[in-house]
């Protein structure tokens, strides 16, 4: 993302604007716009024109459009969950490996001009290199301002391409700082071994399987890319070994030299324990894989949350979720890392917002690191079914001690009103 | 062994005709376009039912007793630890009982030398794919037969290793009893019995599958010099974790043997047996099999057929493995492919190598199927009747046994839900409550994590996989018991394992 200009008071009023580069970036403006925002881009709008005769003459008009938010829609580009081998050959004339993410922001136009009125829905389509100004509702609060700040790093493209493949299963993953995109799935039959069908079924089935995924490879993984890291083969069993040999038996075959090199620099191969997506965490967790990218988003994402469950199985008191006990030991100034999904910062209610950001700047103040998860990647939607909240407590405190506390306090305070009152 | 595919000619149906050269181009472009009307088009192809139900039901049951009198049908899952030997155990029974012949165990001997594995010889009749004679283990279940005086046995030969474990299940979930094979050389049995072994995990797998009777053979007995201490110690180790699993001691028996020598399998006799005669004289492993007891089988429920392996079966259709759970199913039959909204008919039933007109609950089966695309049956699709399906769930209540584990249970936990031949990621979204273990009471409602070795009652959601979810097909454990049992694992281990007690849609 390209950063243009800011004009943020201290108060957080005032607008930014930001020009998106690529899918990632547009998945940090669907994080930045909230409901309520204006935001000013270039849009194409079809104007009618009535003239004095009655005919009409329709113009398509290239102009820039302030809007109310009150909706936005983002799409990555994700692939369809089953592919069978038909829909594989099909998506190889439209298929491209920068696919783009769509963001689109709706809302009634607030700056009136010569074409559109005012009030005119308007549907804004954000483009790659145009710039988009955004001035928040209520605001703009640490957590967005830090999402900017991150947003605008220049040259963090870090990219792994992964493979998580099983007997007859693969699912093709690009993994970018803030994102997870599972760009192909592949399912093919392989018939098992069994004394009935016979040991070649299974072989020829396998060979089948590979000899797809070969393609799929090809068409889904950049892997001639400079940006892309690695590219990490992960299976249980042995799958990963032979997909790996078949790959470089082909491509010497094949004669495709970039490819041979891509394989022999970029390939690491990790074992998993099962052959779904959300296997994914394992490969985070991978020693192969922590020493090439500790640096990154992701893999940082990844060891906090396995230390959270390391924490959870060791000690009970010092780990802790859900948003009403993370509160609770953020009042107690008890939280040393908190994990917090940014889903739950794009809460349509502000109010819900304030509170996140509150507890944020909160854990910041008393020197509590803050971790904010992508939803976009596998760790953070695991996160996201644990409530999308938790924290890793820097001494222990027992919960049912700590809500009996509340509710003592809760009492005293509700008594001590009435005393008030009957006093006055 | 005969080859299956001789079998299976001999007795398969008259196989499609070869279309005619002069065939109309419209008619052409109908069936490109799938616009044929495919019950009209495959009509001549599925045969018609031969009995009504209740007709059907009266035979089955006519012939379950006079098989009562004869030879009871069971199915057997042999499981272990990894290089236990259940693979050459099988294959050295399979010899002994000649239902393998002199010649494949003579290439089997050739070839495993000629690839510098000779030990593995006996392994190879079983253990079938080029990756799983190279690597000299066994990866995916192997079915065999056999028959005793008393028993008509099917083999599942499961794998051993850790990786393979959803194999294993797969092939658990279709068993009656179990046969545990141990390693009795030093430090062998202890490496499989610790934690982290498969002796422990399978052994607690097959009791969570259902299998109430198991049969201990300690194997390679030779290698320790047959000594009866040996023998002792590892029965006494065993006996309380049996127990403590869950098999009744009157179901568990304890064998020595020698599987590479074909000691105590068939006879306890010959040169290598001496040592071990001085101190056995039980039974041997086949006087066991002969009093393994078949549990008692549904055949008046509904039909379920989990499916276990897909293959291109003889002529046009689609052969489908799988065990009948409950009920009867009979040639000519209509049944429902779930989850889809897809039928096929039954066109030809093979048990044991030999065509059957139809099969009752128990039996593991293989139904060639018509009027059906593959792309409708995926491994772990149940088959059932059209007018009585399986029901689908996405969200589902069970009552669950945790095991040891490491990282405690907690909402939202993600986990890998195995139901039958099936796997799928799924998340524990809701902990309703803990129970006790013995009373199945309610110990505390709303629970925040569970803990190791406690019992709990949870909600189970099927995690979506990209942009779409799709249910499994699943039954309540009080309507239908074999339908109705799940296990949790996570990151490569067993955690949990239990019962659906509500389909919640």
């Amino acid at each position: 993302m390209k950063f243009v200009n800011r004009f943020v008071d201290k108060h957080g009023t005032g607008h930014v604007t930001l020009r998106p580069e690529d899918d990632e970036d547009m998945w940090h403006l669907y994080n930045l716009i909230q409901e309520g925002d204006s935001i000013r881009a270039p849009a194409i709008r079809r104007v009618q024109k009535i003239s004095s005769t009655g005919s009409v003459d329709s113009q398509r008009v290239r102009l820039n459009l302030t809007i109310k938010v009150t909706r936005v829609d983002f799409s990555s580009s994700a692939a369809p969950s089953t592919a069978t081998p038909n829909d594989a050959a099909d998506a190889s004339s439209s298929n491209q490996p920068d696919a783009t993410a769509a963001l689109h922001i709706s809302g009634p136009v607030t700056v009136e001009n010569q074409h559109v009125r005012l009030g005119a829905f308007h549907t804004l389509d954000i483009e790659v290199q145009r710039d988009v100004r955004i001035e928040k509702f209520e605001g703009w609060d640490s957590v967005a301002l830090a999402r900017v700040d991150e947003a605008i790093v220049p040259g963090k493209g870090a990219e792994v391409a992964a493979l998580v493949c099983g007997e007859g299963t693969a699912a093709f993953c690009l993994l970018s700082q803030h994102m997870t995109l599972v760009t192909h799935r592949l399912s093919l039959p392989v018939p098992r071994k069994g004394s009935a069908s016979g040991a070649t079924q299974h072989e020829k089935g396998l060979n089948r399987f590979y000899g797809t995924l070969f393609e799929s490879f090809l068409r889904h993984v950049p892997y001639s890319n400079v940006g892309l890291k690695a590219i990490v083969i992960a299976s249980p069993g042995w799958v990963r070994d032979s997909v790996y040999d078949y790959m470089v038996a082909e491509a010497s075959r094949r004669g495709d030299k970039v490819l041979q090199k891509a394989l022999k620099d970029k390939v690491v191969k990790v074992h998993i324990s099962s052959p779904h997506v959300h296997s994914l965490v394992e490969v985070l967790k991978s020693p192969e894989i922590v020493s090439q990218l500790k640096e990154t988003k992701f893999a940082r994402e990844g060891i906090v949350l396995d230390k959270f469950f390391k924490m959870l199985g060791t000690d009970e008191m010092r780990a802790w979720y859900g948003p009403d006990h993370v509160v609770l030991a953020a009042d107690r100034g008890a939280i040393g890392t908190l994990l917090i999904s940014d889903d739950l910062f794009r809460a349509s209610n502000p109010v819900t917002r304030k509170k996140y950001v509150g507890l944020v700047e909160a854990v910041q103040q008393k020197g509590g690191e803050v971790v904010i998860f992508s939803s976009m990647h596998e760790s953070g939607q695991q996160l996201l079914l644990l409530t999308g909240i938790a924290a890793l407590l820097t001494f222990p405190l027992d919960v049912e001690v700590v809500e009996a506390e509340d509710k003592e306090e809760a009492e005293r305070l509700r008594l001590a009103k009435e005393g008030e009152l009957d006093g006055g | 062994m005969g080859s299956p595919a001789k079998v299976g000619k001999k007795a398969a149906p008259p196989t499609k005709t070869a279309p005619p050269a002069y065939l109309d181009q419209s008619q052409l472009d109908l069936s490109g376009l799938n616009l044929v009307n495919k019950e009209v088009s495959k009509a001549e192809e599925a045969p018609k039912m031969s009995f009504a139900h209740d007709k059907l039901l009266e035979e089955v049951r006519k012939s379950l007793d006079a098989q009562r009198k004869g030879k009871q049908a069971l199915s057997l899952v042999v499981i272990g630890h990894v290089d236990a030997g259940k693979s050459t155990l099988m294959g050295r029974l399979l010899y002994e009982l000649g239902r393998m012949d002199e010649r494949t165990r003579a290439a089997n001997e050739r070839n495993s030398t000629k690839a510098g594995k000779s030990s593995f010889s006996w392994a190879w009749s079983l253990d079938g794919t080029s990756e799983e004679r190279e690597r000299g283990i066994t990866m995916d279940v192997a079915l065999e037969s056999f028959s005793t005086t008393k028993r008509q046995i099917t083999v599942l030969d499961a794998p051993g290793h850790k990786e393979f474990i959803p194999n294993m299940i797969s092939g658990a979930s279709r068993a009656d009893c179990a046969l545990l094979v141990v390693d009795a050389s030093t430090g062998e049995f202890e490496s499989g019995f610790e934690r982290g072994g498969q002796t422990r995990e399978h052994l607690v797998l097959a009791r969570s599958l259902g299998v109430a009777q198991v049969i201990v053979a300690i194997n390679k007995l030779d290698q320790v010099q047959w000594g009866k201490n040996r023998y002792e110690e590892i029965c006494a180790l065993l006996r309380p974790f049996l127990t403590q699993s869950g098999f009744h001691s009157a179901k568990t028996s304890f064998i020595p043997i020698g599987a590479m020598l074909g000691v105590n399998l068939v006879a306890c006799e010959g040169e290598d047996a001496k040592q071990l005669l001085e101190w056995y004289q039980g039974p041997t492993l086949v006087d066991l099999l002969d009093k393994l007891e078949p549990p008692s089988r549904d055949i008046t429920a509904p039909a379920r057929i989990p499916v276990s392996n897909i293959f291109k079966g003889q002529g046009s259709g689609i052969s489908v493995s799988g065990r009948v759970l409950s009920g009867v199913v009979q040639v000519g039959e209509r049944l429902r492919i779930l989850p889809g909204d897809e039928t096929a008919v039954v066109k030809s039933i093979e048990v044991e190598e030999e065509n059957v007109p139809w099969v009752a609950a128990g039996s593991n089966a293989i139904l060639a199927l018509v009027s059906v695309d593959s792309v409708q049956l995926t491994i772990g699709s149940v088959l059932c009747p059209p007018a009585n399906p399986v029901p689908l769930a996405l969200t589902f209540t069970a009552r669950i046994l945790i095991f040891d584990l490491q990282v405690p249970i907690i909402a939202g936990a993600m986990v890998e839900l195995f139901h039958h031949s099936r796997d799928v990621p799924a998340s524990v979204s809701k902990l309703i409550a803990t129970l006790d273990r013995a009373s199945g009471k309610v110990v505390k409602s709303n629970p925040r994590v569970l803990g190791k070795a406690s019992s709990a009652e949870v909600q189970i959601t099927i995690r979506s996989t990209g942009s779409s979810t799709r249910p499994i097909p699943l039954e309540p454990y009080a309507a239908n018991k074999a339908m109705g049992r799940i296990l949790i694992r996570r990151e490569g281990e067993t955690i949990a394992a239990g019962i659906v007690m509500e389909v919640l849609g």
